[in-house]
């Protein structure tokens, strides 16, 4: 063996230096044991790496065929392939192996240590920025041929975020076992200035057998930091959890609190409404599905006046049907809009079926934007606030400064009044049947991405928003904000402390209690009971 | 008043009739031609604790104007407490694990089941737990002048709420698999055909003297009281009466029947489970009344009757079907007929509604 090494040195010598250096890098490769076996392949990703597309693109070449099993072991150098179609593994040149080449024993250490070798390979390789970032995380899984200089080349030439993102983390957990205490310390810096419970776990697990003061001190720093993030974090979540349930809750309760307000109805039927507009928002998805493939995308955005006119309409042909004979025996409502409810669920259950339905997720509700710790400002729920927002904007502004928004004011202030003054009360109704029940639709629209559609999704929201609409008074928008926010964020507090049935306690205790001082709710119109 | 009314005497004999009928008919004669099948028997049970749970329920709507979406809570509550007493006792007398220990792993019951196996404690609960939630419920609302939809939601919401607690597993009362497994209730078997005919016919029983003795209370001064409320509660105050003790007695009364009526109602099916506390169930209460006839004692009698027979007859073969005919039935009733099928104007109810 010396003598053959001495001999490939000495070919080294005598030819170009840089295919001498490939001479010697893949004959390494032949060498007896696993373990120089492996210190060849780093040998080889960190010649890639040192040495250019170029090096890298041909180290990758030799490491390919270590994985593939053909690479050929001579006296003389290593052959990739049999027989005369074989080529020279130091130039790639086809060179006809001699007969007594043999194959290359591998084994499942080798071939990890290979298949991090060429992971490590196709970063300085490869010009696709999606196939680095998956070699980058094959890197994070296998690192037997990762080297600091590999990595702190990587990083040195690296452009695309993504695969940044993978690297300088790893960079930081390799560092972690550096003999040199002050690189401990910087890599756990590093690392904690990404505050998941991961990185917390990784910093613990580093410590365990960490001799140096200063280097636990740091790392106990460093836990406490990431644990104020993650707290922090976590509380965000919460409060976020809760405005995009509230911003569900103040949709449906809008809705209920103008129909309410004006006519003294209560519409059981509301969360039913909100139902029609989440299958409204299926229809849409399916026909443009259909029709238009390309724009899939969008449905949601179509969807949203598709499922308002869907809701408004059923309320307008319940009012048409029902409700109006019912004005005067507002206790009767109650029973009428329940047993319309009722209908709908079946209905959809017997036509459509009781399964959830699946909806396409857009890109513009899928994933999230990490804040700090482990919140994440997921799209979908932000999808949701922005639908509250924009109708509740919108309410606001038909309500100041359309004539429809003035008859209504004033039919809900008096009736007869109104009417006297030429307001056509009835129809003023209808059309507040129809925006209330749209609202409701809009509700379903903000679900479809984050919630079970199905017949019965639509009770679960019927207590609560009549909790917001007590709660917030009838009539009045500000009350239904702030009730709806009050509501939302109790629900989503007390869930993960006490579980949902304790937040459904306390919000319904709390309304108890509150309505025995203000039975008219927080922002009652002024004047006599 | 209605005192006179033909329809309230024929109900009132029909009740009568049955409740002496069904231990002969449902005894000796049992398999003979005009006999009834301990099966038959047990229906006429369950629809006679429905028509009871009516009654309580157009007590506190019909007379005093208030309506409550939530009486299944009251009913439930009673249809708890008995169950609790039949596990228990068949747990302490017949050694019957109940179900719920198994599933939790206890190895006994928590504190709160003490006692339950002795009748008079379990039947003093069912009076007095629904009757003190009632009143502090009634007393916080009427007092603050909680009334109409506001009222009829916060106690739809406070079923729900019970709905949701009686899910949880850890609470000791069966969670979502409730109770059943009863072994039997002041000495009769469950399952035996004459338990079936006895437990019938204390519902008849109960229901009989529920209605002769709340046809009293209307009658009374204190019931034109109570009419008075429902017609006018504001003049009522301006008069110098105080609406609130005659709406509380009449809504905690009110939820003691329903109690009773849950008590009556769980032997016979031998189950409870927190379905029972579904919205829907309460809604369904207030249909019966509301499609008999509101304020007649009798409609919700017949309400009651009616409609539960129906959904018997149909859940039978064509469950899918009731969802829709109830909804139907209820919109035909609420749009077509405000004072139910007393304004379908039949010879007797006639006489009845101008009692009115």
């Amino acid at each position: 063996m010396p003598l053959i090494r001495a001999l490939i040195f000495l070919a080294a010598l005598i030819g170009s230096p840089a295919y001498a250096d490939r001479a010697a890098l893949s004959s390494a490769l032949c060498a007896g044991s696993v373990v120089e076996q492996v210190t060849a392949l780093r040998a080889l990703a960190e010649a890639g790496a040192a040495g250019g597309a170029d090096e890298a693109t041909w180290a990758l070449a030799v490491v390919d065929a270590v994985e593939a099993r053909s690479l050929r072991c001579t006296p003389t150098g290593a052959f990739i392939g049999e027989g005369p179609d074989a080529l020279d593994a130091a130039t790639l040149a086809p060179a006809p192996a001699p007969v007594d080449a043999v194959a290359m024993p591998i084994n499942n250490r080798l071939r990890a240590a290979a298949a991090s070798a060429a992971a490590a390979l196709t970063l300085f390789s490869d010009a696709d920025p999606t196939a680095r970032a998956k070699a980058a995380a094959a890197l994070e899984r296998r690192r037997e041929a990762l080297s600091l200089p590999i990595l702190d080349a990587a990083l040195a030439q690296e452009t695309d975020a993504a695969v940044l993102a993978v690297l300088q983390p790893l960079r930081a957990r390799m560092m972690l076992a550096d003999p040199d205490p002050d690189n401990r310390i910087r890599a756990i810096e590093a690392i904690a200035a990404e505050a998941t419970l991961r990185n917390r776990t990784l910093i613990e697990e580093a410590l365990t057998d960490e001799p140096e003061p200063s280097v636990q001190a740091a790392g106990a720093a460093a836990i406490a930091q990431i644990d104020r993030q993650v707290a922090i974090g976590q509380g965000l979540s919460t409060l976020y959890s809760g405005l995009s349930y509230a911003s569900v809750l103040l949709l449906a309760a809008l809705g209920l609190a103008i129909i309410f307000g004006l006519m003294g109805v209560i519409n059981l039927a509301q969360g039913e409404f909100i139902m029609i507009g989440a299958y409204a928002a299926w229809f849409v998805q399916n026909a443009i599905r259909a029709v238009m493939p390309g724009l899939i995308d969008w449905y949601l955005i179509v969807a949203l006046p598709v499922s308002f006119l869907a809701a408004a309409l059923v309320g307008v042909v319940m009012e048409a049907l029902v409700l109006r004979r019912l004005y005067d025996r507002p206790l009767m409502t109650l029973l009428a809009t329940w047993a319309v409810s009722l209908l709908l669920i079946n209905l959809v259950r017997v036509t459509i079926g009781t399964q959830n339905l699946e909806f396409h997720q857009p890109f513009y509700v899928v994933g999230g934007i990490p804040v700090v710790g482990d919140f994440i400002v997921t799209l979908n729920r932000l999808f949701a606030i922005a639908i509250a927002a924009l109708a509740f904007v919108g309410v606001v502004l038909v309500l100041r400064f359309t004539t429809f928004g003035l008859n209504m004011r004033a039919v809900a202030q008096n009736r007869a009044m109104a009417g006297a003054a030429g307001i056509d009360a009835r129809r003023t109704d209808r059309m507040a049947i129809a925006l209330g029940s749209g609202l409701a639709g809009l509700a379903g629209v903000a679900l479809a991405p984050l919630y079970n559609v199905n017949p019965n999704m639509g009770t679960g929201f019927i207590v609560d928003s009549f909790m917001v609409v007590v709660l917030g008074g009838v009539g009045s928008l500000a009350g239904a904000v702030l009730a709806s926010f009050g509501i939302g964020q109790i629900n989503v507090i007390m869930e993960p402390l006490y579980g949902a049935v304790a937040a459904k306690v306390v919000v319904l205790l709390l309304v108890i209690a509150f309505i025995q001082r203000r039975p008219e709710g927080l922002f009652a119109p002024k004047g006599r009971r | 008043m209605m005192g006179g009314g033909m329809l309230f005497r024929i109900v009132a004999f029909a009740l009568a009739v049955l409740t002496l009928a069904l231990p002969i008919l449902g005894g000796p004669l049992a398999g003979s031609g005009i006999g009834i099948s301990p099966y038959l028997a047990n229906i006429i049970g369950q629809i006679a604790t429905f028509a009871l749970l009516a009654i309580a329920l157009d007590l506190i709507w019909g007379f005093a104007g208030v309506l409550s979406l939530g009486h299944g809570l009251f009913f439930a509550l009673g249809g708890y407490l008995i169950a609790m007493h039949m596990l228990k006792d068949g747990y302490v007398n017949a050694g019957v694990v109940p179900d719920l220990m198994t599933f939790m792993g206890w190895t006994d019951l928590p504190g709160y089941w003490a006692f339950f196996e002795s009748f008079p404690y379990a039947a003093a609960l069912i009076l007095i737990l629904p009757g003190l939630l009632a009143f502090a419920y009634g007393w916080m609302s009427f007092r603050s002048r909680v009334s109409g939809v506001y009222f009829a939601i916060i106690t739809q919401a406070l079923t729900y709420v019970a709905m949701l607690l009686m899910f949880r597993n850890d609470t000791g009362f069966g969670g979502n698999n409730g109770m059943t497994g009863f072994v039997s209730l002041l000495g009769l078997q469950m399952g035996a055909p004459q338990t079936a005919v006895w437990l019938a016919t204390a519902s008849t029983a109960a229901t009989l003297v529920a209605f002769l003795l709340c046809g009293r209370l209307v009658r009374s001064p204190y019931g034109r009281m109570l009419i008075a409320v429902r017609d006018d509660e504001a003049r009522l105050r301006f008069l110098g009466y105080d609406p609130v003790w005659p709406k509380l007695a009449a809504w905690t009364l009110s939820g003691v029947i329903a109690a009773i009526a849950g008590a009556l109602y769980v032997p016979q099916v031998g189950i409870i489970n927190p379905r029972l506390l579904s919205p829907e169930v309460s809604i369904e209460i207030a249909v019966w009344v509301a499609l008999g006839g509101r304020g007649t004692l009798s409609g919700a009698v017949i309400g009651a009757v009616v409609i539960s027979a129906l959904k018997f007859w149909l859940t039978g073969f064509a469950p899918d079907l009731w969802p829709f005919i109830l909804s139907l039935l209820v919109l035909l009733v609420v749009v077509g007929l405000p004072n139910g099928l007393t304004d379908l104007r039949l010879p007797f109810w006639r006489r009845a509604r101008d009692d009115r």
